[in-house]
């Protein structure tokens, strides 16, 4: 293998692990602070695609400002969903079933809005202009919209670091992940904080969904095929890490990218593999918090 | 005393009632697609029953028993499919003893870990076992699936077939029922509740964690296997994740801690799902905004909330005599 | 407390049996189908688009007075693209509605499934989408007929097109890409099949397999690329086809080699989808074309469905509108709709004039595999604006003969064996 292609093949590895780490951002950030499975995560993925094809494609807003209110449109649909709905089930027994079971009905709810309001027809957002072309290093390719990908997620992973370990709404997000009731006689309104950071993580997801666009296909159904690997990706950070969720993305990124190029014909089973494999020698995950003991 | 033993008869009266009610369907119906319909509820119903022993009871939440229920249909399939009709009752036998072993060697890993990392590396298994079986398609037909699945002899009669699905069910579901009311289900319940205690107790958590997962495997597996006869035709979709999501959502439904609660949140499901799939292109919506109004209203599941009703019912009553 | 939930139990399997909907009036004189498409998800565009075709289909027939005296009426259900639930659709339309026809299906596995039910209850499945070779050939069975061109044909066009490419500009390697499931790999196998029958030459220098719905295709492109095949095949379907030619356009792919897709790349949906980005000179084919043949009886079912839809149909409407008009063809020939022997009879005799047909091709049945004979086109895109939201359409044709793309008698022989 020359070297210019293990340079090219590095770089689409990133390209799909930098997509894969920002819809798995918002499902490890609300898993890590609200302690809630979305499992329709990809559900709000979707609806940010469609938001930016409307801001885009039919109203002609520039990309960048669509970029922003798809994700702002998406948090909005979030938050509204955990207050009106999520936030009654807190607490129960069994409350992770419950979590599966209603974040479920809000797959099935969306994927039938979005059929009402865009038809099944596919759509299709254009590259920004700037973007459209690609650059050269003698045989190295590299298109420019999928290094714009490559820095948003380093982007979001060094604000999501910032924003968590140095800002008061930050440290107070991972106060309630660990004790909810003493953040609360602080006099801290937990159940805002819950509603927003929901709002935050859906909201990334949204903007996500806008951002993947001009590369994939915004159909209806579109939510479902990211949400699997998605969770595996989180999964293998360990569950609400976020250092650990973009490591963990390069790694499937990688790992898929190179069984493309060697063995293609088994390159699908490779990501559950990574997974099975990673959970039997480390099952909370590569990169798992800290364990703050509980007194 | 007395109480309890008439307790005990109107118990196994509607335990009569229930299978009669069941076993009166070839006789009522008014066309075979009812007697399809019971087919899938008893098969779903047991399916969800056995996957509660190892939720609702022991507290083990597996996004992976599709895993066992694929396994149970495909090695009947594969069975017929290639070594003749006659191997269809031995399958059922074969595969439900691969299924234990399967469930006993995968149950060795995934039970070192516990809560949500047990459900996510069952969940990766399940996967794993799909993606398996939907890329080795030389052999297992991957999207394909399997057709032509007929039963031999008398069983290829879709009503005889329903009469020996229906007592295997019942079997099952009697023996799953023992099972959670016996000193075993007292120790799983300990197991979710307080799983240190139960060490205090000398008992072993591990082993009794395997247990119950090789035992709702095995379950599951039957009704995996009990489905390639219905359908006669099975499909890779069985190993999918939504399978194992569908199983969770009958017992979250019907109501986790009650034995019963699933069986009813699998027919729930299933009658919603055709009914309203018949009715309107929109299914999804309305069934998401049916099951998100029961989920917000019940929160005990169906069968809990009945429950709950009727003791409230009782002390009304009990107040009033007063 | 125990014995409330055993009768809630009973109570449920009992509203079961009640709460089902009764309707069994045989007597009136009406042909009832049994559609199923899907219409969430995915591929709910080619369900949507086959109800609405179906429907304008049923419609004109009835307006001028049906069929021997029987008015048409189809039941559409979603069949979620799922076997087992397509299944209970089946046995449903079969035993409480009586339907005369089953119809439809776009997914083969699903279709598969319902032509085991076609066989056991011995009602006649008329398939109008799905493309498995494997239905007409391996799993073979008296019930079923399909409206639609298989996956065999398209690739057997396919390999005369690459054949004729040669002698112009000549061509060595191929590699394929296509969807890691049944539909792609019979796909690879028929067209190599149909290569190696055609005499045609070639290399193989790669073969992809990213699984369906698969949202991201970089890696694949990037090996590609590292491969320099002249010709790439692709046999997506849907909107991965929009998802990889997107990709691909950014990393150059189509100025380096043939982009060479005849079984679904030509479908409009692509065009709708891409508008203006699409590039020019992709080599695509379909099962039906909007622009293509001029001929009145296409342009008025494409004018017509724009009219009552507001969009141009996809291949997946013209499949349905056949299979009405072949049902409607079959009971006017045999007088009744409940006669099932005899409509075997008169659908494997089927001789039928189709949107798809250009001057004087009539489409027909044949009776050995029950699939519709039908000529091939393949095109490259140019620009045209005439079916917005597309800026882009097939132009270039290179049309085959019907009879060359049929499975030859040994192919058959060979699969049915197994």
């Amino acid at each position: 293998m020359d070297f210019s292609f293990f340079i090219t093949q590095t770089i689409s590895g990133l390209t799909m692990a930098t997509l894969l780490f920002l819809v798995a951002s918002g499902l490890t950030l609300i898993f890590g602070v609200g302690n809630v499975f979305n499992f329709a995560h990809g559900s709000f993925y979707m609806i940010g695609a469609y938001f930016g094809y409307q801001l885009v494609a039919v109203w002609e807003i520039n990309f960048w400002l669509a970029l922003v209110l798809a994700g702002i449109g998406a948090g909005l649909v979030g938050m509204l969903a955990e207050a009106l709905f999520l936030r009654r089930i807190y607490g129960r027994p069994n409350e992770g079933g419950f979590q599966i079971l209603l974040t479920y009905c809000f797959i099935l709810i969306i994927d039938d809005v979005v059929k009402l309001v865009w038809g099944t027809e596919y759509k299709s957002l254009p590259r920004p202009h700037g973007f459209t072309g690609a650059v050269n290093f003698g045989d190295i390719f590299l298109p420019a919209y999928n290094l714009l990908i490559i820095g948003v997620g380093v982007v979001v992973v060094v604000a999501a670091w910032w924003i968590l370990a140095r800002t008061r709404p930050g440290k107070i997000a991972r106060a309630a992940a660990v004790d909810r009731e003493m953040v609360d006689t602080l006099g801290v309104n937990v159940p805002l904080t819950m509603t927003l950071v929901f709002g935050i993580a859906t909201g990334l997801g949204g903007m996500t969904g806008a951002l993947a666009a001009p590369l994939r296909t915004v159909t209806p159904g579109a939510g479902i095929e990211v949400i699997i690997d998605s969770l595996i990706v989180v999964v293998l950070g360990g569950m609400g890490n976020f250092w650990g969720a973009w490591l963990g993305a390069i790694l499937i990124g990688e790992v898929n990218a190179f069984a493309v190029a060697f063995l293609p014909k088994w390159a699908s089973l490779f990501s559950f593999l990574v997974m099975v494999i990673v959970l039997i020698f480390k099952p909370e995950g590569l990169f798992a918090p800290r364990q703050v003991r509980k007194v | 005393m007395t109480m309890k033993i008439s307790r005990t008869n109107t118990a196994a009266a509607l335990w009569c009632l229930m299978i009669i009610g069941f076993a009166l369907v070839p006789v009522l119906m008014t066309s075979t697609y009812q007697l399809n319909l019971a087919c899938h509820v008893l098969i779903w119903g047991l399916f969800a029953v056995a996957f509660n022993m190892l939720w609702g009871v022991t507290g083990m939440l597996s996004f992976g028993q599709a895993l066992y229920y694929g396994l149970g249909a495909y090695f009947v399939g594969l069975m017929v499919e290639y070594l003749g009709r006659a191997w269809y009752l031995p399958a059922i036998g074969i595969g439900i003893l691969a299924a234990a072993l399967t469930a006993f060697l995968l149950g060795l890993i995934v039970i070192r870990v516990g809560g949500v990392y047990f459900t996510m590396l069952t969940l990766a298994f399940g996967q794993l076992a799909w993606q398996i079986m939907f890329k080795w398609y030389e052999f297992t037909g991957g999207d394909d699936g399997i057709q032509g699945i007929i039963p031999p002899g008398i069983l290829a009669n879709p009503i005889v077939y329903y009469y020996g699905l229906l007592v295997l069910v019942m079997i099952s579901i009697w023996m799953l029922k023992r099972m959670a009311y016996s000193p075993f289900g007292l120790i799983l319940r300990c197991v979710r509740q307080n799983p240190e205690r139960v060490r205090f107790l000398g008992r072993r958590v591990r082993r009794n964690q395997l247990r119950v997962y090789i035992i709702s495997s095995l379950f599951a597996a039957l009704a995996g296997s009990l489905m390639a006869g219905v359908d006669n035709s099975i499909h890779t979709d069985m190993f999918f994740w939504t399978t194992s999501g569908e199983v969770i959502l009958m017992s979250v439904l019907g109501g986790l801690n009650q034995f019963f609660g699933p069986f009813v949140g699998a027919a729930v499901i299933i009658m919603i799902e055709d009914i309203v799939g018949a009715w309107t292109e929109y299914w999804s919506l309305i069934i998401g905004t049916v099951i998100l109004v029961m989920v917000i209203a019940f929160p005990k599941g169906l069968v809990g909330e009945l429950h709950q009703l009727k003791l409230r019912l009782t002390q009304l009553r009990a107040r009033r005599s007063q | 407390m125990r014995n409330k939930r055993l009768l809630v139990c009973l109570t449920i399997a009992f509203l079961a049996f009640i709460v089902v909907p009764f309707c069994a009036s045989a007597e009136d004189k009406t042909i009832r189908i049994g559609a199923m498409y899907p219409m969430t998800g995915r591929a709910g565009l080619y369900g949507k688009d086959s109800v609405a075709a179906a429907e304008m289909a049923i419609d004109e027939i009835n307006s001028k007075g049906g069929v021997a005296g029987y008015k048409i009426d189809a039941t559409f259900t979603d069949s979620k693209a799922k076997p087992a639930y397509a299944v209970r659709v089946a046995k449903r339309y079969i035993s409480e509605e009586n339907v005369h026809f089953l119809f439809g299906v776009v997914s083969s596995g699903v279709g598969l499934a319902v032509t085991e039910i076609s066989h056991q209850y011995k009602k006649i499945f008329i398939g109008t989408d799905h493309a498995s070779t494997r239905l007409t050939v391996d799993n073979f069975q008296p019930y079923y007929f399909r409206v639609s061109n298989n996956t065999f044909q398209s690739m057997a066009a396919g390999a005369l097109y690459l054949k004729e490419l040669a002698q112009s500009k000549p061509w060595k390697t191929i590699a394929f890409i296509g969807p890691d499931y049944a539909y792609g790999h019979s796909q690879w196998d028929e067209i190599r099949y149909n290569l190696d029958r055609f005499g045609v030459p070639y290399k193989v220098v790669g073969e992809y397999w990213p699984k369906v719905f698969a949202p991201d295709y970089t890696s694949y492109i990037t090996a590609i690329l590292n491969d320099k095949p002249d010709v790439l095949v692709a046999g997506f379907w849907g909107g991965d086809t929009v998802a990889f030619i997107k990709q691909a356009q950014a990393y150059g792919l189509f100025q380096r080699m043939l982009y060479f897709h005849p079984d679904a790349g030509g479908n409009y949906e692509l065009m709708s989808a891409m508008g203006a980005e699409l590039p020019d000179g992709l080599v695509l084919g379909a099962r039906h074309y909007d622009n293509w043949p001029e001929t009145d009886l296409n342009r008025n079912f494409v004018e017509e469905f724009h009219k009552r839809t507001g969009r141009f149909p996809t291949y997946a409407a013209e499949g349905a509108y056949a299979g009405i008009y072949a049902i409607a063809q079959a009971v006017e020939a045999v007088g009744n709709p409940d006669d099932t022997e005899a409509l075997v009879k008169a659908l494997e005799s089927l001789k039928i004039k189709l949107p798809e047909d250009p001057e004087g091709f009539t489409s027909y049945m044949r009776p050995e595999t029950h699939q519709i004979t039908q000529v091939m086109a393949i095109g490259t895109t140019v620009p045209n604006s005439d079916y917005p939201p597309a800026k882009k359409m097939l132009g270039n044709w290179k049309v085959y003969n019907a009879e060359e793309l049929v499975p030859p008698v040994e192919y058959l022989k060979e699969k049915r064996q197994k």
